[in-house]
C-alpha cells in the first residue's frame, strides 16, 4: 500500500503542473500513464498472486522545433501487471520508443521506432496498444515524399520490436497512393489507386533445433503485396483491397503455406441517414514478426473482427476472436437520426447492425463443411426527450461458436440493455443501466446493473455488479470515484474482475481474474 | 519506483507555463482525402474533441455540443472538431455513425492514430481549444454531462481577447 500512496503523490504532482514547456522557439510536450493494481486474497475466484503489487507506468516526451521534433518513451513494470507476464518478468524500466523527424511541405523523414501502416494494415501495421501490451513498432528510417496532390510515394526499413526486445527479422516496406480524382480535376469525388508491398527477411538457421524445411519453409524472404482503390462521389464510397502474402510459417499451421485476403466496403449516406456494409475473406495470413518466437507480440499485421465493439458489459461477455487461418463474413451497420425542426434537445438515434463469420476452408471443420463461427444482430434505440433526460434500449442477439468451427455447435446469448441519464441541472446529472443476458447455454443467465453520478466537470462516483445466475452464481462487482482536472484523470476503483479476453487486430490477450484497487492515472503537458 | 519517481520530478523541474502549437499532421476527412489539422479551421478557433465507437462519454459529449452548438455559435464564430480515433476495424462504423448523428462538425478520421501521438493523447474523451492561430490554449480529460460548457467558456474568452 505505501507503493501506492507514493506514486499517487507522484502522479498528483505532475497532473497539478500540467503545463507545456518552452525551450526557446521549441517545446516540449508528453503523457504519462500509470495502470496500478493492489491484489487482495479472494478465494471465491482464486489464488491471489504472490507479488500484491503491480504497476504498468508509461511516460512519452517530444520536442518539437518548427519542422523538427523528436521523442521519446519510457516504460516501467514495477512490477508488471497479472496477465502481462509476457511482456517481461517482474520489474523491467526500459526506452520504448525514440524517433526524430523532419517533416517538409513535400517530404518527411524518420529515424527511430516507426509507427505506421499501410492500406487497412493487412500487411502491415506497427502500433502501441497498452491495454493489451503491444507494441510492434519497426526501428529503422522511413521516408516519404510528396508529388503535390497526385503521387505519394512511402518507404521504410528496419528491425521489429518485439515485447521489450527487438527480433531477429528485418522488414522494408514500400507504399504507393496515385490520386486520380486530383490528376483529372474531378472536384466532386475522390479516386484513388495504392499499392504496398513488405518483405520480411529472416535467417533459418538461427537455431539449430528447428527444420524449417520439414515444414515446407525454405526461403527466408516473406514477401506481401497489396492492391487497393478508393472511390468516393457525394454519398456513395467505395473501397476494395486484396492481399498477396508469399508462403510462410504463420503460428497456428502445421506447414508452411501461401495467404490472402480480400476486403470490400460500400457506403452510402444521405442527410441524417448512413448505411456501411463490409465484407472481407481471410486465407492464411497471420504473420509474425519472428518466426522463432510466439504470443500476442509477435505479429506484423492486423487483423481485426469486424463485429460490433459494446461499451456494456453484458454484451462483451464473449467476443468473437478472428480466425486468421480461414474466415469469410462481413457487416452492414445502418443509423438513422429523426430530429426536431424546433427543439435540437429532441431527437430519436436508431442503429442497427449485423456481422456474420463462417471457415473458410474445408479443412477447418469435421464435417467438411463450411461452419458458422460467429453471428450477432443487433439494434439501439436512443431517444433524448429534452435537456434532462436521455434513454437508450439495446437488443443483441449472438451466437459464436466455442470450438472456432470444428464443431457444428454455437451457443446462443440475447442480451437486454437499458440506460437512462437524467442530467438534474448543468453540473449533477445521473446514469443508470440495467442489463440482462438470457442464454440456455454455456454459464446461462446473468444480470448486472450500474449507478454512476457525476458532478460536472470533475468528479463521478459509480457502482456496478455483474451476476451470473445460473452456474458459478458470482457477483463480479466494483465500485470508485474519478477526478478529472483539466488535463488530468486519476480513477480510483475497488472490486472483483471477471476473467476475460481482451482483443484487438486479431489477437487477444487473456486477462486473469483479480479482486483488487485499481489506480489509473493519466496526464499530459 | 525510484527510477519513477525521479523522471516525474525532473520532467517538473523543467516546467513553465506557455501555449502548445498544434502539431503538423495530415489526417483524412469525411470525404476521404488528406488534409491537415491545422488549415480544417481556415483561422477561426476551435474545438477539438476525441472520440471512438467505444467511447460512451465521448459520444455523449458530441452529442451535447451540438445539441448547444446552434446557441454558442450566435455568440462566437468558432469551428468544432470531430476525430475519430478509430482503427480499421472500427473506421467504417465510425464513418457511418458521424454522418448520420447530424452533428453540425468537421468530422476527421485519425485511424493510423498519428495525431493522437503527436497531441499525446492517452485516453479519449480528450478536448482542445485551439485559438485562431493555432495554439492549444485549453484542454481537457474525461467527460460528465454539462462540462461541455467549459470549453464554450474558453471560447468565450478567446473573443473577449481579440
Amino acid at each position: 500500500m505505501k507503493r501506492i500512496a507514493l506514486l499517487i503523490v507522484a502522479l498528483a504532482a505532475i497532473g497539478s503542473a500540467s503545463a507545456q514547456v518552452q525551450f526557446g522557439e521549441g517545446q516540449v510536450s508528453g503523457s504519462l500513464e500509470t495502470n496500478t493494481i493492489y491484489y487482495m486474497d479472494d478465494s471465491t475466484i482464486g489464488d491471489t498472486p504472490e507479488d500484491r503489487f503491480g504497476s504498468n507506468n508509461y511516460m512519452k516526451v517530444d520536442y518539437s522545433n518548427g519542422r523538427f521534433t523528436a521523442g521519446v518513451q519510457v516504460n516501467a513494470f514495477l512490477p508488471v501487471l497479472q496477465g502481462y507476464n509476457d511482456l517481461a518478468t517482474g520489474r523491467k524500466f526500459y526506452l520504448s520508443s525514440k524517433y526524430i523527424q523532419w517533416q517538409d511541405d513535400n517530404y518527411e523523414l524518420l529515424v527511430g521506432d516507426i509507427f505506421d501502416q499501410l492500406g487497412n494494415g493487412l500487411i502491415f501495421r506497427s502500433f502501441e496498444d497498452r491495454q493489451l501490451g503491444l507494441n510492434n513498432s519497426l526501428e529503422g528510417i522511413r521516408g516519404a515524399y510528396n508529388f503535390g496532390n497526385y503521387v505519394q510515394v512511402k518507404g521504410m526499413y528496419g528491425r521489429p520490436r518485439l515485447y521489450t526486445e527487438y527480433a531477429d527479422s528485418w522488414v522494408r516496406a514500400a507504399d504507393v497512393s496515385v490520386s486520380l480524382s486530383d490528376i483529372f480535376s474531378m472536384e466532386e469525388s475522390l479516386f484513388n489507386i495504392e499499392g504496398s508491398y513488405v518483405n520480411r527477411n529472416q535467417s533459418l538457421a538461427l537455431d539449430n533445433m528447428i527444420d524449417f524445411g520439414m515444414a515446407g519453409l525454405t526461403n527466408p524472404n516473406l514477401n506481401m503485396y497489396s492492391a487497393r482503390a478508393n472511390f468516393g462521389w457525394r454519398g456513395l464510397s467505395l473501397r476494395g483491397e486484396y492481399v498477396g502474402k508469399g508462403k510462410d510459417l504463420a503460428a497456428a499451421a502445421q506447414t508452411a503455406v501461401a495467404g490472402s485476403a480480400i476486403l470490400g466496403e460500400v457506403g452510402y449516406n444521405y442527410n441524417t441517414f448512413s448505411i456501411m456494409g463490409t465484407f472481407r475473406q481471410l486465407d492464411n495470413m497471420a504473420t509474425r514478426l519472428s518466426l522463432y518466437d510466439s504470443g500476442i507480440g509477435n505479429t506484423l499485421n492486423y487483423l481485426p473482427a469486424l463485429t460490433r465493439q459494446y461499451t456494456y458489459m453484458l454484451a462483451n461477455l464473449n467476443p468473437y476472436q478472428v480466425n486468421t487461418e480461414g474466415e469469410i463474413g462481413g457487416q452492414v451497420d445502418a443509423c438513422y437520426s429523426l430530429r426536431s425542426e424546433e427543439d435540437r434537445y429532441r431527437y430519436w438515434n436508431m442503429h442497427v447492425n449485423y456481422s456474420t463469420f463462417y471457415t473458410l476452408h474445408s479443412y477447418q471443420s469435421a464435417s467438411g463443411k463450411s461452419e458458422r463461427l460467429w453471428q450477432d444482430f443487433n439494434f439501439d434505440v436512443e431517444r433524448q426527450w429534452n435537456k434532462q433526460l436521455k434513454t437508450i434500449f439495446l437488443y443483441s442477439f449472438q451466437e459464436w461458436n466455442p470450438y472456432h468451427g470444428y464443431k457444428h455447435r454455437t451457443y446462443v446469448s440475447n442480451i437486454f440493455v437499458g440506460d437512462v441519464t437524467y442530467k438534474f441541472n448543468r453540473k449533477n446529472s445521473l446514469r443508470v443501466e440495467a442489463q440482462y443476458l438470457w442464454s440456455d447455454e454455456y454459464e446461462g443467465d446473468w444480470v448486472a446493473g450500474l449507478v454512476e453520478y457525476s458532478m460536472a466537470p470533475k468528479w463521478s462516483i459509480f457502482f456496478s455488479d455483474m451476476y451470473n445466475i445460473d452456474l458459478t452464481k458470482t457477483n463480479y462487482y466494483s465500485g470508485g470515484f474519478s477526478y478529472t482536472h483539466n488535463r488530468t484523470r486519476v480513477q480510483l476503483s475497488y472490486g472483483r474482475n471477471r476473467a476475460g479476453y481482451v482483443c484487438s487486430g486479431g489477437v487477444c490477450r487473456y486477462s486473469p481474474a483479480y479482486t483488487g484497487f485499481n489506480l489509473v492515472l493519466t496526464s499530459s503537458f | 519506483m525510484k527510477r519513477l519517481l525521479s523522471l516525474v520530478v525532473l520532467m517538473m523541474s523543467v516546467m513553465s507555463l506557455s501555449a502548445q502549437q498544434l502539431p503538423d499532421v495530415k489526417i483524412e476527412n469525411a470525404q476521404g482525402k488528406i488534409v491537415s489539422i491545422r488549415s480544417v479551421a481556415k483561422g477561426k478557433p476551435m474545438i477539438i474533441s476525441y472520440w471512438s465507437i467505444t467511447c460512451k462519454p465521448c459520444i455523449q459529449e458530441l452529442n451535447a455540443i451540438n445539441d448547444a452548438l446552434e446557441e454558442w455559435r450566435e455568440e462566437a464564430d468558432f469551428e468544432v472538431v470531430a476525430i475519430s480515433t478509430d482503427d480499421a476495424r472500427m473506421k467504417a462504423s465510425a464513418k457511418t455513425i458521424a454522418s448520420s448523428r447530424g452533428w453540425d462538425f468537421i468530422c476527421l478520421f485519425d485511424d493510423k492514430q498519428t495525431l493522437k501521438r503527436a497531441m499525446n493523447v492517452s485516453l479519449t474523451p480528450q478536448s482542445f481549444v485551439v485559438d485562431a492561430n493555432g495554439k492549444i490554449v485549453f484542454s481537457h480529460s474525461g467527460y460528465t454531462p454539462g462540462s461541455e460548457q467549459l470549453l464554450f467558456d474558453k471560447i468565450l474568452e478567446l473573443k473577449k481577447k481579440k
